[in-house]
């Protein structure tokens, strides 16, 4: 319980980023006239009607940049309280072994390199 | 063509009081977004009004929009063809309220220069389609006078002009 | 080349004509059987395409093409006759392949038809009319036709998704609408719609007399209106036999230069501001306000002028454009480095635009292209060298031209066009004469004498040409515009298979395509 009460930073920093974001939209709810048409919830496509579906196969070279995309955020994700933890001072066992778990992480995304997946042909047809 | 009159219903918002209703037309006049809607040889003119030498921007106007669902004032300039009526009335409905059309140029308020007997693929003015607020006179209307119709336009939300009316002197 | 034709097509009845009187070198008769005869003849000997529309004497219809060479100039117009009343025709689109859409217009303003035609669908109209607008009386669209000209179906798949390049975009071309079937990033099919922005200029010359008629080509091609004003009223003069003071061709020259000046710094910033430079677009508009200024201070507008009349100009120039344009053009020989700075040595606008949409010679020529896309392909075809017209014969100058024919040399073509221009206006305002600006004696109301005459002229796009037509009474009869838009579009379908979307809005820019002059 008491270790709890430490969090409180944490609980206000969430309170005051959800009503952040929340706030602008209730205004809006509440000052700003509403407007609808018969094709205001349509998709915007320049004026014109968009036809033909828009729930088809994907090339999966997109599915792949997301996987990298997913490494690069647990990175961070794990790199956050090595960064807070950092300045209280280390030794140089500490800066290896965090230089190893970069290069681990790392090399996904120079697999990926090497697999071809960040180079797109100019020209396919 | 299709319809003369179009479906859209405004509803009004549910806190509204006058002091904030002032408050809030005066940072809508002075922020007005306008949809990147250049049509013909006006939106040439409309572009030279978002450069450098009759800069736009100064008035809060200068940040066009390529979607509607960001803007809230269409610059209509340019003829209106039967072909790309339909789509205009789309573009005007997916824009959010509160909002503003300007009618640049003589193509948009009346056909223009494109009317005569027997023609078949003009709408003659935009006001046949969408609601007009502002009327910009010229084929095509100098830049000063397009400024002088957002001047107009501000006066129409605000009540009250940024600039005074330069006096007649002839 | 008379006798080649002559040895190799017998049968058919060609006459020489007079060349500075009318335009074109032959006219040639050919009956529908013999068409494709002819079409395939002047293919295999490196003719292009240049023109192919229709005349409508009420009696019968006449099916006209217009052949041209780019090494040297002999332009043959070929006639087919056809009876009024369901004129069908064969479609000459698989050996040129720009005929595809010259036939679709064909077909919805006059109701002609063309056998194997692979799409007869609208092209410039919406599909509400009743009548066949370009023929001079009513004639009803009958109604197996409404049916099939539709807006055209797509086959959705599971893989492609269609997107719209719709006609309200950021870039500045004009309200050009080009309907995509992509696959993720790479664009499959890219089909352009037009007519968008079709304002019936053909239709009001026919209902205009020539004087009434001025304003218009201002507004077809707004960003070069002196030169679209330049080629009607040269046709007019050519017609009729009015003789243009000296004064008045080197006033003209100078001023379609300045406008070709400042269409391309246009072209300049929108271009650069498709591709996502957003900087080089204010720095064009400053330098063009210059331009503008001048040039308001002789004819009075800035953007659609109607400056010159029949036999020379609406009034004369004074000191005050002299100077204005000789401070102009000290000042832009500086500017142009500033350009090269920011522009031309930037790494990011080089890799995107080296070896992106490469076209080939042969393609320019089954498409008939002009200007800087087919100065940008290695041929030299310019119709201020080629066919001279107003002062250009006494002015020095050097046609640019590259090899490579990707979007950079395209570029680097329009700004060296810009200092071709600029040593133009220097050379010619040097040389400019004193004398009258305008010729005596021309008629209120003209009636220019019966007959037809073919004169082109090189627009900032390309070349453009007017055909006019004339039944001796004071309107038109039939005034056709060969716009150079409209044959640079339609290699777009061909150059965007299978590029990235990205590459294919740069190379929809590097085209330089100005709707309106397209959609009429």
């Amino acid at each position: 319980m008491k270790t709890l009460i430490e969090f409180y930073p944490v609980f206000i920093f969430l309170l005051v980023s959800f009503g952040f974001t929340v706030a602008p939209m209730v205004i809006a709810f509440l000052i700003a006239p509403r407007t609808s048409g018969a094709k205001t919830l349509n998709t915007y496509e320049c004026g014109a009607d968009p036809f033909g579906g828009a729930w088809i196969r994907y090339a999966s070279v997109y599915y792949i940049y997301a996987l990298i995309f997913i490494a690069f955020d647990v990175d961070v994700l794990y790199l956050f309280p090595l960064a807070v933890s950092y300045t209280r001072g280390g030794n140089a066992y500490e800066f290896y072994s965090l230089l190893v778990f970069i290069a681990l992480l790392a090399l996904a995304v120079i697999y990926a390199w090497g697999k071809g997946v960040f180079t797109w042909k100019r020209k396919i047809l | 063509m299709g319809k003369r009159s179009f479906y859209l219903e405004t509803k009004d918002p549910i806190i509204k009081f006058a002091m904030l209703e002032k408050v809030l037309d005066l940072a809508r006049a002075n922020s007005l977004w306008p949809l990147q809607f250049g049509l013909a040889c006006c939106a040439i003119e409309m572009m030279s009004t978002a450069m450098a030498r009759f800069d736009m921007d100064r008035f809060g106007a200068g940040i066009f929009r390529s979607t509607p669902r960001q803007a809230d004032l269409m610059i209509v300039s340019g003829t209106v063809t039967k072909k790309m009526a339909p789509l205009l009335v789309t573009l005007y409905e997916q824009m959010p309220s509160p909002k503003w059309v300007l009618a640049m140029g003589n193509c948009a308020i009346s056909g223009g220069p494109f009317v005569y007997e027997g023609q078949y693929n003009v709408v003659e003015g935009v006001d046949l389609l969408v609601p007009v607020d502002v009327y910009v006179p010229g084929c095509p209307p100098r830049p000063e006078g397009l400024l002088e119709g957002l001047m107009k336009l501000e006066e129409k939300i605000t009540g009250t002009r940024r600039f005074p009316t330069p006096e007649k002197r002839w | 080349m008379l006798e080649k034709i002559r040895a190799e097509l017998p049968e058919l009845s060609i006459s020489e004509v007079s060349y500075p009187e009318r335009g074109y070198h032959l006219a040639m008769d050919a009956g529908r059987e013999q068409i494709l005869k002819v079409v395939g003849f002047f293919d295999k000997n490196g003719f292009y395409l240049e023109d192919l529309f229709c005349v409508d004497y009420v009696e019968y219809l006449e099916l006209v093409y217009f052949f041209n060479n780019h090494c040297g100039l002999f332009r043959v117009k070929t006639v087919v006759r056809l009876e009024p009343d369901k004129p069908t025709a064969p479609t000459i689109s698989d050996i040129y392949a720009i005929a595809h859409w010259y036939e679709r217009e064909i077909h919805e303003f006059f109701g002609v038809y063309f056998e194997n035609h692979p799409n007869l669908a609208y092209l410039f109209l919406h599909d509400g009319l009743d009548s066949y607008p370009l023929r001079k009386g009513t004639v009803k669209v009958p109604e197996e036709d409404r049916k099939l000209l539709g807006s055209g179906a797509y086959k959705e798949s599971e893989d492609t998704f269609f997107v719209n390049l719709g006609p309200q975009h950021p870039s500045t071309h004009g309200v050009l609408r080009v309907v995509i079937k992509m696959d993720g990033e790479y664009i499959l099919s890219a089909e352009p719609m037009l007519g968008y922005l079709h304002r019936m200029h053909e239709k009001m010359a026919e209902n205009r007399n020539y004087a009434q008629f001025l304003p218009n080509p201002g507004r077809m091609d707004y960003l070069s209106a002196l030169n679209f004003n330049l080629a009607y009223v040269e046709t007019v003069e050519k017609i009729s036999g009015i003789i243009v003071p000296e004064r008045a061709q080197y006033i003209r020259t100078i001023t379609c230069e300045l406008n070709r000046i400042s269409s391309h710094l246009l072209w300049l910033g929108a271009f650069l501001a498709d591709l996502g430079g957003l900087t080089p677009f204010l720095y064009a508009f400053d330098d063009r306000e210059n331009i503008l200024d001048i040039l308001e201070g002789v004819t009075g507008s800035r953007l659609t002028y109607s400056y010159f009349r029949f036999g020379g100009l609406f009034n004369d120039v004074d000191e005050k454009f002299a100077d204005g344009t000789r401070a102009f053009l000290e000042r832009m020989w500086k500017r142009l480095d500033i350009y090269d700075q920011l522009i031309t040595k930037n790494v990011i606008f080089i890799n995107r635009t080296k070896g992106v949409g490469i076209l080939e010679r042969d393609m320019v020529r089954k498409f008939g292209c002009s200007g800087p896309v087919i100065r940008g392909s290695g041929v030299p075809f310019d119709m201020r060298k080629l066919e001279p017209y107003a002062a250009y014969q006494h002015t020095d100058f050097e046609i640019p031209v590259a090899q490579n024919g990707d979007i950079l040399d395209r570029y680097m073509i329009r700004v060296k066009e810009i200092e071709t221009s600029l040593r133009i206006i220097g050379s010619a305002l040097e040389k400019l004469p004193a004398g009258p600006f305008n010729a005596e004696k021309v008629p209120k109301k003209l009636k220019p004498p019966k007959g037809d005459v073919y004169h082109t002229v090189e627009s900032p796009r390309g070349q453009l040409g007017v055909y006019l037509v004339s039944d001796g009474s004071e309107t038109p009869h039939r005034m056709r515009w060969r716009v150079p838009s409209y044959s640079n579009l339609m290699t777009f379908p061909f150059l965007a298979q299978g590029v990235l979307i990205a590459d294919a809005v740069a190379i929809l820019g590097s085209l330089d395509l100005v709707i309106p002059e397209i959609d009429r």
